[in-house]
């Protein structure tokens, strides 16, 4: 029992060390980061596939009713609806393009 | 000095160059850890250590603040090298799985390794905790999801092993 206290205490005495603590701190932090932006990406190709997903759902499913919706919408446009039509569209690209800037994304 | 759980709630709201300290902080105490269990493979300390701050960082918000962040680091260490002994078993062929796991790169307490040699996983586990990191009986259940008289029975068993 002596002896099994003397390697006991000669163990407790014993003390280990990383070979490079700032390294193995710096590589960890490294693992860490490229674990976060691989579960980001796949989050955002989720959403993006669910999305895609979503309007394809959306765009394929009453496709002829709004073609034809869409034919006679053309057929009866005024020169003030291109108009409109336009602002709309431009006015919501600029927003979107305000937005991805402020996210960093532009 | 920095509170652990203080770096733990900054690593969450500002980002994870916090973790940065917490881990110079543990890094050695990992390793030992690593190093008693693996007795002796710096190789595989180096990985149970890496691997319990990568996990320990992907669970740090069910961390309870309450509670020692030592500790739950220690848990997830032992966690860790079950599953990389498991690994490391099923990597062997059958022929060879009584031969002794590890025997390269050893570094240390030989005595102490020798000692530990014959014990089983959870009884190297449970030994270690108590007699080198003196953890109390409740804390070692608590650690290893045991009830406290098993983890009794099992450091009585071991000692008669040892003896």
């Amino acid at each position: 029992m002596n002896q099994l206290e003397a390697i006991i205490d000669k163990e407790k005495g014993t003390f280990y060390s990383q070979r490079n603590k700032d390294l193995f701190s710096f590589y960890t932090l490294t693992l860490i980061n490229q674990e976060q932006t691989s579960r980001k990406l796949n989050r955002n190709l989720c959403l993006f596939l669910l999305f895609s997903m979503g309007s394809l759902f959306f765009l394929f499913s009453p496709i002829n009713e709004m073609v034809k919706y869409f034919i006679v919408y053309l057929s009866d446009l005024t020169t003030v609806d291109i108009f409109i039509l336009a602002t709309f569209s431009y006015g919501f690209l600029f927003v979107l393009i305000a937005l991805f800037r402020k996210q960093g994304r532009l | 000095m920095e509170t652990d759980e203080g770096l733990v709630k900054k690593t969450l709201t500002d980002g994870n160059h916090h973790y940065g300290i917490l881990i110079q902080r543990y890094a050695d105490y990992l390793f030992g850890l690593g190093m008693r269990l693996t007795s002796g493979n710096r190789e595989l300390a180096e990985d149970i250590s890496q691997q319990s701050f990568l996990k320990s960082y992907t669970y740090l918000k069910s961390f309870d603040t309450q509670k020692e962040f030592k500790h739950w680091l220690t848990g997830i260490a032992i966690n860790c090298y079950k599953d990389l002994i498991q690994k490391e078993n099923q990597r062997l062929p059958i022929d060879v799985i009584d031969e002794p796991v590890y025997k390269s790169n050893l570094e240390g307490n030989i005595d102490f390794f020798n000692l530990i040699k014959p014990l089983a996983e959870d009884e190297k586990i449970i030994f270690t905790l108590k007699y080198v990191y003196e953890y109390q009986i409740n804390e070692i259940a608590n650690l290893l999801n045991l009830k406290p008289g098993t983890v009794k029975s099992k450091i009585s068993r071991t000692l008669d092993k040892l003896k």
